[in-house]
């Protein structure tokens, strides 16, 4: 095997760095966001019709796909520098197959930079990070994870090289592994991956002891639904995790390092798989890493399709070919983790962060976000939010800030509800919560977690007995199962909600259900199961007039509960001769009257699956949802007197 | 693991005011145990390493601590431990309604009756089959009587661990292992295909630690 | 089978391949029948019956085949908020089948995923591979009919409805 020396790597991203110069600054480039997410968007519709339309025209144009640049609301991205133009370059979206030929003619063969299609201009900070001046979220975002996300081609070492990429552990390998943890240790650096332990404390007892082998796991297995940072951040900059673990493996002694990520990312498996292979070559990871005695090799293991996972102890377990089912700490993987050994287990970003702190030191680090919450956070922000997408912000920025400068507020004039934090065993936190600094200990105050970062926003046509039903749904099939509360008493906290969105139950059973909450987050084996209580918990304690309304009323207030409510058309409101609710109705739960042309809803046939109120023409907005059901029959006396 | 040191450290600590000496790394059930303190207990195995803990029956606290599973938490030198702390009895009882509203209620012509330890302890707590709570939906499993020595009722399985622990510390290749997860988590074969069919070679190990009638010999077997 | 076996030698024997020697049975056999199981338990050498309780742990492996047409819907937080339970409802009922079967003509299966990460593109389905964003109960009939599923209002009661809609 070859294998190069440090020498090389410096004249590999010299190299890398004059080709991309020159790329920046004479040639045209369009960049096309092709993430997962930019692909269900039709990414790759667009990049093909910009392939053929580009070799159509003959044009000098460099097509390089990128990444996620976390402005999801507006995808498919594309970003053009055409530095002839004498304009900055300009970020577009969405762009579908159907601009591309405006954008071909208009930016790349001339100079007009179709300015209704734009974004925004491109600028840049002092250490390289792209920026949207036009966009307000931008004053207020600080990307040190999401840096190089959806400018550099992942698929291209030379884009990472070229932006400094490796330096870092090339100096790092210089120094004392003590240094790096202590580096580590002035950050401040608190564990991304949800429970935010200090990640120097977690270090050094794995570096104190003494076994041998050690091992790394980058714990990359996003099972929250709604979070989608980590996919993210290893489908865009794959490198600066790779590194970031490589400087984390120098500072323990460790010699094997695995990236656990999920059978749901295949592209994130793919980028992976491509980067560790370009990182070998170039002598960053392997054997001898640059020149240096230090071996360290990283492992790709594709997870099966199990939430639990993502605990460190049922990691462990599914990486040793287990069922993934968590274990009693202590002892902590740091002292007995992987096949016995001692294991540092970390999320994505986590790594990426380290790659951060030792590029530009710990003091720096601990400078940004809050005293006891340095740095930024990343969240994926979905749900009823106008600006869907990733956001990364210092810690200790407000729930309304992310919310609201960031993500543009709710749409269609809705009113705000709820903001869920910290994926299914989060917490579902109120108005009165919005002036909360986001911070590990604000959160946890609030009755949420900081998570590994998915905040999903709810708003009033979202029902929280229901939302409460759902996730811990999700908690009971994907709860490992092993012990008598995770097993037995989620899914009892289950069957409750379930009758609750049913209207049925009475009000000692809200007590059952808080109780039982309280109990299972207290007397769980595992974290994860324990907090299995916080989305039951935060409900009942920010939204129990809804819980009530269920209860005591039969009547879902955000009309959502299918039991609890029934379709209506309004006759004044109906415009009779339309039809469109009779045609799509699957079920043919709607009639039209033979005399009036009035439509009525069947109730008995009617499977509540919404259709007729979506294809109603909103000039006539006839079809309503009316709680309690009997509400209806009022109604229909009431038009038919 | 760990090599047998030939004098092993202890440690002083208290349990319910009693002063107690215990080994060093002895977990907190069986040093109360060995002096005559009750802490209820089903899936606990002294051998096991990394303790089962799935019961959550043997919950205790501990001063500056909060609750532990007594099982999993190793005596330190000046711990304070309350085996009657009200959160922990709480909770002790919370796991085993938990247990008893999923457990069919067919004592009267059990196989067990009379010697089942998940009983006896359910009795000792003063825990009832809770009315409140909504009931556990699960579908009756047929019972599999095709091996010639035991009888596996996967009707009356706790879920504690036991049996597969014990099957795989000693004899290895085990007939039977728990699949799926969350609620739907249970025991049975390779396929649920008959344990007659299997490799099991019916030493008994699992039968003599089962707890309740999952796993019994037939009689006069 | 054979192939099968040839597929085991590229993996080393031991329990810590186990997931990835199934995760690649499953990708050449399309799902994981018993005698599978069966060899690449005696392959990494544990018992048959805790390869299948590794198995069953894991949403990935599935244990009867797929159909021609795989359908996975998305109930991830953010496709659950904006309506994803009345995707699936709207697949259960169309395809007659829950989430989990195969149609009988084995042209069809259903399933479901806690996230695909698509958040942004709530509610999703998962189609044959592809990704079909912002799901409507509306769409799922027009993308059933598109991939040749007779819809069940066109072919229940066309007639019958036809005649009670326009009483002339």
């Amino acid at each position: 095997m070859k294998k190069q020396v440090k020498g090389n790597l410096n004249d590999l991203r010299q190299g890398a760095h004059n080709t991309w110069e020159e790329l920046e600054t004479s040639a045209l480039t369009v960049r096309i966001g092709t993430p997962t997410c930019g692909r269900a968007a039709g990414s790759l519709d667009t990049l093909q019709t910009f392939r053929e339309r580009i070799a159509k025209e003959g044009a000098e144009a460099h097509l390089i796909e990128v990444g996620c640049m976390g402005l999801c609301f507006a995808e498919p991205l594309v970003m053009i520098n055409n530095p002839e133009s004498g304009l900055p370059p300009i970020l577009y979206g969405p762009i579908t197959y159907e601009h591309v030929q405006r954008l071909v003619e208009g930016f790349v063969l001339g100079d007009d930079p179709c300015l209704e299609l734009a974004l925004g201009t491109v600028e840049f900070k002092e250490d390289g990070t792209p920026y949207i001046p036009e966009m307000p979220r931008f004053e207020i975002e600080e990307r040190l994870i999401l840096r190089n996300c959806g400018y550099i081609d992942p698929l291209n070492i030379e884009h990472y090289l070229a932006r400094g990429g490796y330096l870092t552990l090339q100096q790092v390998l210089q120094t004392e592994p003590e240094k790096v943890v202590s580096e580590v240790e002035q950050a401040r650096l608190r564990g991304r991956g949800g429970a935010g332990f200090p990640t120097a404390t977690k270090w050094k007892l794995c570096r104190q002891m003494e076994k041998e082998p050690k091992y790394i796991i980058c714990n990359a297995d996003e099972g929250d639904p709604g979070a989608f940072m980590d996919r993210v951040v290893l489908e865009s900059d794959p490198h600066s995790v790779i590194e970031g673990m490589v400087i984390a493996a120098h500072a323990i002694g460790a010699s094997r390092g695995f990236v656990y990520t999920r059978a749901e990312y295949p592209l994130v498996m793919e980028r992976l798989k491509v980067a560790l292979a370009q990182a070998r070559e170039i002598g960053v990871l392997g054997d001898a890493i640059l020149g240096s005695g230090f071996n360290f090799d990283i492992e790709l293991v594709g997870g099966a399709g199990a939430f639990a996972c993502g605990e460190e102890t049922a990691m462990i377990a599914s990486i040793e070919g287990q069922r993934g089912m968590p274990r009693p700490r202590p002892p902590y993987p740091a002292v007995y983790g992987l096949f016995g050994e001692p294991t540092v287990v970390d999320n994505v970003k986590t790594f990426a962060l380290v790659q951060r702190i030792l590029e530009q030191g710990g003091e720096w680090f601990s400078r940004i976000g809050t005293p006891n919450s340095t740095g930024t956070a990343v969240f994926a922000l979905a749900g009823r939010v106008e600006q869907i997408g990733l956001v990364e912000v210092p810690m200790g920025t407000t729930l309304r800030e992310v919310i609201y400068d960031v993500g543009g507020g709710i749409p269609e004039g809705r009113q705000f509800k709820a903001v869920q934090i910290g994926g299914p065993a989060g917490g579902c936190l109120s108005e009165s919560s919005l002036d909360l600094p986001v911070d590990y200990d604000s959160l946890k105050e609030a009755g949420a977690i900081m998570g590994s970062g998915g905040m999903v926003v709810l708003d009033e046509s979202n029902c929280m007995v229901e939302t409460a039903r759902f996730f811990v749904d999700f908690l009971a099939r994907e709860c490992c199962g092993k012990c008598t509360m995770g097993r037995l008493g989620v899914k009892q906290m289950l069957l409750i909600l379930a009758d609750f969105v049913k209207g049925e139950g009475d009000e000692e059973d809200l007590d059952l259900l808080e109780k039982l909450a309280e109990d299972i987050g207290q007397g769980c084996l595992c974290h994860l199961g324990g907090s299995a209580a916080n989305p039951v918990l935060t409900t009942l304690r920010y939204f129990r007039d809804e819980y009530e309304a269920h209860v005591k009323e039969k009547r879902c207030p955000a009309l959502v509960c299918k039991e609890l409510i029934t379709y209506y058309v309004v006759p004044e409101k109906c415009e009779r001769a339309c039809d469109h609710c009779v045609l799509t109705c699957p079920t043919e739960a709607i009639v039209t009257d033979e005399r009036t042309r009035l439509k009525k809803v069947l109730q008995d046939k009617c499977v509540k699956c919404g259709t007729c109120l979506d294809v109603c023409p909103p000039e006539y907005s006839a079809v309503i949802k009316v709680s309690p059901p009997e509400k209806v029959k009022e109604l229909e006396e009431a038009a038919g007197g | 693991m760990a090599e047998p040191v030939t004098e092993k450290a202890t440690v002083e600590l208290t349990i319910d005011g009693k002063r107690v000496r215990a080994e060093q790394g002895e977990k907190i059930l069986w040093a109360a145990l060995a002096e005559g303190i009750a802490i209820p207990h089903l899936c606990a195995i002294k051998e096991a390493e990394p303790p089962l803990g799935t019961c959550r029956l043997c919950l205790v606290e501990v001063e500056g601590q909060g609750v532990v599973a007594s099982c999993v938490e190793s005596v330190r030198e000046g711990m304070v431990v309350h085996t009657d702390g009200e959160r922990a009895v709480a909770l002790r009882r919370r796991a085993m309604e938990l247990l008893l509203a999923d457990h069919p209620l067919e004592c009267k012509d059990c196989p067990k009756k009379g010697k089942c330890d998940f009983l006896q302890l359910s009795i000792a707590m003063k825990v009832k089959r809770p009315k409140n709570y909504r009931p556990f939906p699960r579908e009756e499993l047929p019972v599999d009587a095709s091996h010639p020595r035991i009888i596996f009722d996967p009707n009356k399985c706790i879920r504690c661990g036991r049996c597969v622990w014990v099957c795989k510390e000693r004899v290895g290749e085990v007939p039977f292992d728990f699949i799926q997860k969350g609620y739907e988590m249970r025991l049975t074969t390779f396929m649920d295909k008959p344990l007659g069919e299997s490799d099991c070679t019916g030493c008994g190990e699992c039968v003599e630690v089962c707890p309740v009638a999952a796993l019994c010999f037939k009689e006069g077997g | 089978m054979e192939e099968l076996q040839e597929l085991l030698k590229t993996y080393p024997a031991n329990r810590h391949s186990l997931l990835r020697i199934l995760q690649a049975a499953q990708r050449q056999m399309g799902y994981l029948p018993g005698e599978a199981l069966r060899e690449v338990a005696s392959y990494v050498g544990v018992s048959p019956a805790e390869v299948y309780g590794v198995a069953t742990f894991y949403n990935q492996f599935r244990f009867i085949p797929y159909g021609t047409h795989h359908t996975v819907v998305c109930l991830g937080t953010a496709c659950h908020a904006m309506g994803g339970q009345l995707i699936l409802d709207a697949f259960e009922r169309e395809l007659d089948i829950k989430a989990g079967e195969i149609t009988p003509d084995h042209e069809w299966s259903l399933d479901r995923v806690g996230c695909i990460g698509c958040c942004t593109k709530a509610p999703v389905v998962v189609m044959n591979d592809a990704i079909n964003a912002k799901m409507t109960p509306f769409k799922v009939e027009e993308v059933l009919a598109g991939l040749g599923l007779q819809l069940k209002r066109s072919t229940d009661s066309e007639g019958e409805e036809a005649g009670e809609r326009e009483p002339q």
